[in-house]
């Protein structure tokens, strides 16, 4: 059995200082009022001492008894019971079947002889209905069979009240209200005296066992049940608590919330009332009485009497929780809450928490440790400054004191056991992870973000990275010398780009790059970089590592200047100038970063887009030094300079063309014809230099795009025209000739056509170009016409209008106004709109100019 | 101490299972149990209810407190154990007069616990339906016995008590659904158990809290015949 020390016994009157010698005096009652103990004897004394309490140095209570009166009353039978009314400075005597009044100072009888007669035993009402208080309410078996009556008692004399009779004899009786709770022969019952109405309770054998009726607070009894339980009821015949267990035999009991205290003839036992459970036996042999009065019980045997001292409930509470027994000191703190001021209630209450929570903690029970951490506000500092060197340098955290638990650190906590350590720290991850954002946090971030960086990195764990970007309030010197020590370079480059210091965080990371140190955090921290470098708002850094990123891979590292973000290419903060100066040792950058200007960013400057083509040039002739052109396949460079060149009409086309001659470039050095308007030349090298056909005809396609019908059917009229101006016998050129009138008979005049052909054309030859030109000239004629009646049409229906505008006459008066300004006309002058609406001509030409203004024809 | 809002009751012979159903309950987990002494009692928070539940010791020698304990009851559960008629048939013989004390209103549910020794009831899965446990083989586990109380005897049972408490059967909810069969052991049926009644008495609570105090303050004048004094019989 689990146990608590809840009380204490400590001797409070010596056997000596009663008896003496006198072996055949035994004590029969007590009665303890404030510090004033009364003892009842069997040789019917009553003896009164004075009571001291003092605290010992042990901490322990000690109590001396002085004594201050005894009496003998005169008779031959011992004192029975002791009551005091302290209003009326008397006490109540049973002895002799009779309750007498006796002054309590000095034990003399009062003169007025008043007394109860008849009595077996006797209760006070704690709970009063007279409201008098100069009067106690008392409550006696009466000798006469299966009789209780009720007194009022003052200070010289006593009144009967209340007679009531029972269904069987009476053995015990306690009152509270009008309620007596009474042991009869073969039950308990709940009798309201006023009323008469009685609640059985449950049934119990009183000549077998004596019984037990205990008001133990409102309108609340304790009694004593079968099998040795202590049995619950209140006055409404109901039971709210559980029962307690406690012995066959038990001949007292009394409450020192939260326990239930009885003695049998061995033992005196404590069960709590929060969980029923046994928690304590102290030995007494021979125990006579066990009752308690105001707070204070006392237990005697026939000889001595002492009393039970309860230990602070703090000390218990702490007895417990150094026993580990969380469960039950929650229990026993929430339970003596109300007996507990508030506000130390709470302070002790969270403190409580807190240490359930580091005895959970230490047997790694962490979901309910961390429910007490929370519950119980702890600073989680405290749990930190477990681990070792969690907590930053900086920190003016120091351990709560009394400390919440005995463990010097975690080392001692787990006892080295390296698993144990590991999921603490997983715990602790998890658990800071989850109160950083919290106001838990409030006041030490610092210390939490640092600890928590520190076990990341410790654990190589993820959340490193995602705690360094995102908000923190990791300490700087701290987290960057325990990431040196776990070699977490680019964590450390994030936390000094968190704490503004990128040219650190730079130089970090071009160093693992390198190969300096090691870190393999991000196999793409190049990459990295350069997308660092893009973003970065020091320019100085960026042209500082500009060097190093090309180096590694022009085509990446020109990102730096071609991928920077929009609103700061707005701003032109990169003068290209400079950039392309620094891009001359890198040609792939330079091209790059050159498209980038002409083709991303549409800059209309010569200069680059002359660049941008000499340099596809110069790659274009290095890529096939021994060109011809012909027959050998576009390559990707040569299509981007074609495209440039076909696209752009800023670059310096004569300069181009020097550039371009004898080299073989046709298709390049015609489209540079094209731009010149040379089309003749252009047209006459795709024929006669490239033999390239289909070129030829889409020359004339694209040559002509968005410049209308007439130039375009210029541009195929050269084109044939080179074609017949051939040598006629030389049939290389008739095919496509003939191709190019078939396939685009509608690009040409037919008539002009029809002229310059050979007359040895055959009419089959040219069959497709003559029906496509005869229908194209049909389709014409028809669409003209078409449009032709449909404007006539029109015409006729606007004139349709203005016959009807025109056919009405308009009045003018005072009372017209204008719709628009709500003002007369003042001269014959004004809009009418088609919906009859008048208006003045200026606000007509108003309205039309501001179409915020209401429409006249909504308002009508 | 929060104060309750309803009473709960388990009531039935000895060693039927009334702590383990109990204990499975609140706390999903089934024990050793020692017989109970005396009763014992839980608080449960049923959405915004606070529903205490009373254990009752089966022995004999506790047989006296039951009245006590049914005082007020807003609900009892009448336990018995499948396998063993005679526990039936003390509920009626013995545990029915307890009753007299709870409410008017009080219902009553009937359950056969220890379906899991039974050879019909092999239902060993706790997720199982109500029906389905006829379907379960049952030849894997050994030391099953043919069950002993069918559940029409719990309906019949049910009905009595209805006669008993002089109630119509159409004021009360129907037998079927009052008779429960579980397992302490395997959990099964023991949160439908519960929860239907918490369901059912919730509406009991609401009422009471219309009609005023509680009536655990004072000692109701209008609770069945005040046990008058039986004086005078001896006089
Ligand atoms: N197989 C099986 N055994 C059960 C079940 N329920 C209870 N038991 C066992 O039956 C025995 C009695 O259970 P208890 O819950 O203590 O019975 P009780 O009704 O509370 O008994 P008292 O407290 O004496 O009135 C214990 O050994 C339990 O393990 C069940 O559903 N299946
Ligand atoms: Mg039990």
């Amino acid at each position: 059995m689990m146990t608590i020390k809840a009380f204490s016994l400590v001797s409070a009157v010596e056997r000596e200082l009663l008896m003496g010698d006198r072996d055949r005096i035994n004590i029969e009652c007590v009665e303890c009022c404030g510090k004033n103990l009364y003892v009842g004897t069997n040789d019917c004394f009553i003896y009164h001492f004075l009571l001291e309490e003092k605290t010992l140095p042990t901490g322990t209570a000690a109590f001396t008894a002085t004594k201050q009166l005894h009496r003998h009353l005169g008779f031959k039978k011992p004192v029975n019971e002791l009551r005091a009314a302290s209003a009326l400075n008397r006490l109540l005597v049973l002895c002799d079947n009779s309750i007498t009044l006796v002054n309590m100072m000095n034990l003399e009888p009062i003169p007025t002889g008043a007394r109860i007669k008849g009595a077996v035993t006797f209760a006070l009402n704690e709970n009063p209905v007279s409201g008098d208080p100069f009067c106690v309410e008392v409550c006696i078996i009466s000798v006469k069979r299966r009789t209780i009556q009720v007194f009022m008692v003052y200070e010289d004399r006593v009144q009967i009240v209340k007679e009531v009779s029972t269904p069987e004899q009476p053995f015990a009786v306690a009152v509270d209200g009008h309620f007596l709770c009474l042991a009869l022969t073969t039950q308990y019952i709940i009798l309201n005296y006023n009323t008469g109405v009685s609640q059985d309770l449950f049934p119990y054998c009183s000549e077998e066992k004596r019984p037990i009726v205990k008001r133990i607070g409102r309108q609340e009894f304790l009694l004593a049940g079968p099998g040795g339980l202590g049995m619950f009821a209140t006055v409404a015949g109901i039971s709210q608590r559980a029962p307690v267990h406690w012995s066959e035999n038990v001949i007292g009991a009394a409450v020192c919330f939260p326990y239930v205290i009885a003695l049998d003839d061995e033992f005196i036992t404590v069960h709590s009332m929060l969980d029923q459970q046994q928690k304590q036996t102290l030995p007494f042999k021979e125990g006579h009485i066990l009752q308690d009065f105001e707070g204070r019980v006392i237990v005697t045997t026939s000889k001595g009497v002492y009393i039970l001292v309860p230990l602070p409930l703090e000390k218990q509470i702490q007895d417990l929780l150094a026993s580990r027994r969380v469960e039950e000191a929650l229990v026993l703190a929430k339970g003596v809450r109300r007996n507990i001021p508030k506000e130390k209630f709470q302070v002790m209450y969270r403190r409580i928490l807190q240490q359930a929570g580091f005895i959970q903690f230490a047997q790694l029970q962490f979901p309910e440790a961390k429910e007490l951490f929370r519950s119980g506000q702890l600073d989680v500092r405290e749990l930190i400054s477990l681990y070792p060197f969690l907590l930053p340098t900086s920190s003016s955290f120091t351990r709560s004191h009394p400390p919440l638990h005995e463990y010097a650190d975690l080392n001692q906590l787990t006892q080295g056991d390296q698993e144990k350590m590991a999921k603490c720290k997983r715990f602790l991850m998890s658990y800071l992870n989850e109160v950083r954002s919290t106001e838990v946090a409030n006041g030490y971030k610092e210390d939490i973000d640092t600890a928590l960086l520190k076990l990341y990195a410790e654990a190589d764990h993820n959340s490193l990275l995602d705690l360094l970007v995102t908000e923190n309030f990791c300490l700087l010197t701290d987290s960057a010398v325990w990431l040196e020590k776990h070699k977490k370079y680019f964590a450390l480059g994030l936390l000094y780009h968190y704490n503004n210091q990128d040219a650190a965080a730079l130089q970090l990371w071009v160093n693992i790059v390198n190969g300096d140190i090691c870190d393999s955090t991000r196999s793409d921290l190049y990459e990295y970089v350069v997308d660092f470098l893009t973003y970065c708002l020091d320019h100085e850094l960026v042209w500082k590592y500009a060097d190093w990123v090309l180096q590694k891979s022009e085509e990446v590292g020109v990102q730096v200047f071609t991928k920077r973000p929009l609103d700061e290419q707005q701003k032109n903060s990169f003068n290209p100038e400079d950039v392309i100066s620094c891009l001359k040792k890198y040609p792939k950058a330079l091209v790059r970063y050159l498209e980038h200007l002409v083709i991303d960013r549409r800059l209309q400057k010569e200069e680059y887009h002359t660049h941008l083509a000499l340099l596809y040039l110069e790659e274009v002739l290095q890529q096939r030094p021994s060109a011809n052109g012909k027959g050998a396949e576009v390559t990707e460079m040569q299509a981007k300079l074609r495209s440039l060149l076909q696209k752009s009409d800023l670059y310096r086309v004569h300069f181009l063309i020097d550039k371009i001659q004898g080299t073989g470039l046709h298709m390049e050095s015609a489209i540079l014809h094209g731009k010149l308007e040379e089309h003749e030349k252009a047209l006459c090298i795709l024929v006669h230099e490239l033999k390239d056909f289909a070129a030829a005809e889409d020359y004339c396609l694209w040559s002509s795009e968005g410049r209308g019908d007439p130039y375009r059917q210029r541009l195929f009229h050269t084109l044939l025209a080179i074609y017949l101006r051939g040598d006629p016998s030389d049939c290389e050129l008739v095919v496509p000739a003939v191709d190019l009138l078939n396939h685009h008979a509608t690009e040409f005049d037919a008539a002009e056509v029809l002229q310059l052909l050979p007359d040895t054309w055959s009419v089959q030859l040219l069959c497709p170009f003559l029906t496509g030109a005869m229908r194209h000239s049909i389709h014409t004629k028809r669409m003209t016409q078409v449009a032709l009646g449909l404007a006539k049409s029109e015409n006729l229906i606007y004139k349709y209008s203005k016959m009807k505008l025109k056919g009405s006459s308009v009045q003018l008066s005072d009372k017209k106004l204008c719709q628009v300004c709500q003002n007369p006309f003042c001269k014959p002058v004004f809009v009418k709109y088609p919906n009859g609406g008048l208006v003045h001509t200026h606000c007509a030409a108003n309205r039309h100019t501001n179409q915020n203004s209401p429409s006249p024809g909504n308002r009508t | 101490m929060r104060k309750p809002d309803v009473k709960i009751v388990l009531l039935g012979d000895m060693n039927v299972g009334k702590t383990s159903l109990l204990h499975r309950y609140m706390e999903r987990r089934f024990q050793d149990t020692v017989s109970t002494v005396g009763g014992a009692f839980y608080l449960k928070q049923w959405r915004s209810y606070n529903i205490s539940i009373w254990d009752t010791a089966g022995r004999e020698q506790f047989h006296g407190l039951g009245s006590m304990y049914c005082r007020g009851a807003g609900a009892i559960i009448l336990t018995y154990d499948v396998n063993h008629l005679q526990s039936l048939v003390e509920l009626e013989d013995r545990f029915l007069g307890l009753t007299d004390t709870a409410n008017t209103d009080c219902l009553f549910a009937i359950v056969g616990n220890k379906l899991d020794l039974a050879e019909e009831g092999a239902a060993e899965d706790q997720e199982n339906e109500q029906d389905s446990s006829r379907e379960a083989g049952g030849s894997c586990v050994p030391a099953k016995v043919p069950k002993q109380v069918k559940l029409e005897d719990a309906v019949a049972l049910y009905k009595k008590i209805l006669k008993y408490r002089m109630l119509d059967e159409k004021d009360v909810p129907a037998a079927e659904k009052m008779c429960f069969e579980t397992s302490a052991k395997t959990g099964y049926n023991v949160d439908y158990l519960f929860e239907t009644l918490f369901d059912m008495v919730v509406p009991m609570i609401l009422r009471q809290r219309a009609e005023g105090p509680p009536q655990t303050v004072v000692i109701s004048d209008y609770e069945k015949q005040p046990k008058q004094m039986k004086s005078g019989c001896c006089a």
